[in-house]
């Protein structure tokens, strides 16, 4: 009896190849070409850093809401699925989506850590905290949501406590809203920066992280269902996908109509729309129009509506609009510190880190790939190693 | 009638005196009586007044400084305002636009005296060019930290690591600072930068006894003394990730001194002083009707003037 269970604990023997192992092995690539950059950022603080003093956030911040929408989106949309509308399908992937909540929140921190001058000082943001700043208000709120989510991540691996991780669930409903709202605040209370300066940021912000939350679930079910040909499944795609479909016309909408009042002739504030110029037709003119427009908004939502029945074209079509949603929170952040402030500033003193033209360099990328390289080990190692797939879909990656 | 005399179109036969022998008698009478009053002797005088501040004897009423080069009648009146309880001095800058001349000297003096490394700048000096040709005309915009009585970047720190002291100066705590630059894109005014590392001496080739930068970076590796503190430059140890601004020289006015824009200025267009001093120099300034301070539609209350 005793060799019997011996024998079922046994790993297999050799090494057997899953799908999901490709997570960790490119994650492992992503680790290691970006640990150039990140040795250089480490060893040299933030000056081979593209950013300087008058583009003081750049890429890191861009990627990082980027992230935090990921994350807050997705898990507000499931907490609220789940818990409130009682979705019993999306209920059985409650581990994985949690797990990848986790990851990306985790890739999110190191990366805002990377952008500090000071990062060996975080703590201070505890000890010496003014709640008068919406980054106070910020770390504070993301360390809550670490702690719960945690919480939340490690009863659901372990398949027990349901009471406390619904209890848990429902608390992350009201917690996630305020983070978010709290992401879009640092930049609406910013007088300076009237692009960022408006009441309907932080709620733009909601409704990004919503969409493109609702299309990362939309990815999560597409790649990792196990019987797709099932009416559960089927539903649950439609569900998310006009969800997320309906999330991203409207935000689009709402995006498209405040557009249009900041630059209707004579009724906008001239750095404003200097700076949402430089969005709709600058030189990076295509992250909006193509990155985002077309890839992120267009063909996702055509495919959402019209080709829901597909689960390749819905997973293409959730991939789409999850990744390219990096390109609305680089235009929310950079094109409106490339905008002078005091025309003729930047010439006015000569240095590279004195200029208000921002282009990410390789080591902010290489720093990101590192970034990206980490989750990617750390979602491949959870995956063959924690109990986050239900067994019958882990079975079926093998 | 002399050649010069049918040149000046401000001749009036019928006043019996120009304009031009009117201004020249009143400033030989405001000269005679200047050195009159000062005894052909600046230095004395200042001293004299100095020595009535320590003593706690100076009037209040100090037309006579009115005769003193400004820059010593600032000094005197900075004197005089140091006299005063921390929180009744409120300091303000005023800048002369039609006398700066864009020569930079106030920007590296503030480079020197704060020892501020590549890339780290307190106090540009913003050219304009404005006209179409043939009618066209450049202005000069020196840009401090406009220490504004309601500034931006203060409440958007999270860590508390920069505040409005006592006397109106918006100061850093180098060593709380995380370095997250929100003060940075809250400042309209692009006043506040970020201390990277750089240095000078890093690139220069190493010729033992003559170059490199063990022998030539002890000038950069001094200490500053910003906010009272030395700070030296080493390593990545503060101001370096810091945020970094303009301080009006807190750790000269504290002694005394003018700010080093100020004392620097080849064209006396930067003034410095207390504002609640109804007798300042600065305050004189500040009520004339040609004051402007910048971007107020914001609601910042700079205590930066500009003249124009």
């Amino acid at each position: 009896m005793a060799q019997a269970i011996s024998e079922q604990k046994r790993p297999a023997a050799g090494f057997s190849f899953r799908l999901t192992d490709l997570f960790w092995i490119l994650g492992a690539i992503a680790l290691l070409i970006g640990a150039v950059g990140m040795l250089d950022r480490l060893r040299f603080g933030l000056a081979p850093a593209a950013i300087g003093s008058y583009v003081p956030w750049g890429l890191w911040v861009g990627f990082y809401d980027y992230l935090v929408w990921l994350e807050v989106g997705s898990l507000l949309l499931f907490s609220g699925l789940v818990y409130i509308a009682h979705n019993e399908s999306l209920a059985k992937i409650k581990p994985l989506v949690l797990f990848t909540g986790f990851v990306v929140l985790l890739m999110a921190l190191i990366l805002v850590a990377m952008d500090l001058g000071h990062f060996e000082r975080f703590w201070h943001v505890y000890v010496y905290a003014d709640f008068g700043s919406m980054i106070t208000w910020m770390v504070w709120l993301h360390t809550a949501y670490l702690i719960l989510l945690s919480m939340e991540l490690f009863l659901a691996l372990r398949g027990t406590g349901k009471g406390l991780l619904k209890t848990l669930g429902i608390i992350s409903l009201p917690l996630g809203l305020m983070l978010i709202l709290v992401s879009g605040s640092i930049f609406g209370v910013v007088a300076a920066r009237p692009l960022w300066n408006t009441s309907s940021l932080p709620l733009m912000f909601f409704i990004s992280a919503l969409a493109a939350g609702a299309s990362l679930l939309l990815l999560i079910v597409t790649l990792f269902w196990k019987d797709t040909k099932s009416d559960e499944f089927a539903q649950l795609t439609q569900l998310l996908a006009r969800i997320a479909g309906w999330l991203l016309l409207g935000g689009t909408f709402i995006a498209g109509v405040i557009a249009f009042t900041i630059l209707y002739q004579g009724g906008g504030n001239l750095q404003r729309a200097a700076a949402l110029q430089l969005i709709l037709s600058g030189p990076f003119w295509w992250s909006f129009w193509i990155v985002h427009i077309l890839l992120g908004v267009a063909v996702p939502v055509v495919i959402y509506f019209a080709f829901y029945k597909s689960r390749w074209l819905l997973m293409i079509g959730a991939a789409l609009a999850s990744i390219t949603f990096v390109a609305v929170t680089l235009n929310i952040v950079i094109p409106t510190l490339v905008t002078e402030e005091l025309t003729g500033l930047a010439a006015a003193y000569h240095h590279q880190k004195l200029s208000v033209d921002y282009v990410p360099n390789l080591n902010e990328w290489l720093v990101v790939t590192f970034v990206f390289g980490f989750g990617g080990v750390l979602y491949g190692l959870g995956l063959r190693f924690l109990p986050v797939l239900p067994k019958d879909t882990q079975a079926n990656e093998e | 009638m002399t050649e010069q005399e049918k040149l000046t179109p401000q001749s009036t036969a019928s006043e019996g005196v120009s304009r031009r022998e009117f201004l020249g008698a009143l400033a030989v009478a405001g000269a005679v009586a200047a050195f009159e009053q000062l005894a052909a002797n600046p230095q004395a005088v200042l001293a004299a007044y100095e020595e009535q501040i320590v003593q706690g004897t100076l009037a209040q009423s100090s037309a006579d400084l009115k005769a003193l080069d400004v820059l010593e009648r600032m000094r005197i009146e900075l004197l005089r305002a140091l006299q005063k309880p921390v929180g009744e001095r409120r300091w303000v800058m005023v800048i002369d636009l039609r006398k700066c001349i864009g020569c930079h000297a106030c920007t590296i003096g503030c480079v020197a005296e704060n020892k501020l490394p590549p890339g780290v700048v307190y106090r540009p000096v913003i050219e304009e060019e404005f006209g179409t040709y043939p009618n066209v005309a450049r202005r000069f915009i020196p840009r401090p930290c406009m220490q504004c009585e309601n500034p931006p970047c203060v409440p958007v720190c999270p860590v508390r690591a920069t505040y409005t002291n006592a006397e109106g100066i918006v100061e850093m705590d180098y060593e709380r600072c995380i370095g997250c630059r929100y003060c940075l894109t809250a400042c309209p005014y692009s006043a506040r930068v970020s201390d990277f590392g750089f240095t000078y001496t890093e690139e220069i080739p190493v010729i033992q006894g003559l170059l490199g930068t063990q022998t030539a970076d002890d000038y950069e590796r001094a200490p500053n003394f910003e906010y009272g503190k030395e700070y030296a430059r080493q390593g990545r140890n503060s101001p370096v990730g810091n945020a970094r601004k303009c301080h009006f020289c807190q750790h000269r006015i504290l002694e005394g001194v003018l700010p080093a824009c100020v004392t620097t200025c080849i064209g006396r267009a930067t003034f410095f002083g207390d504002a609640n001093d109804p007798d300042s120099l600065v305050a004189e300034l500040i009520a004339s009707p040609n004051v402007l301070r910048l971007r107020e539609e914001l609601g910042t209350e700079p205590r930066v003037y500009y003249l124009k």
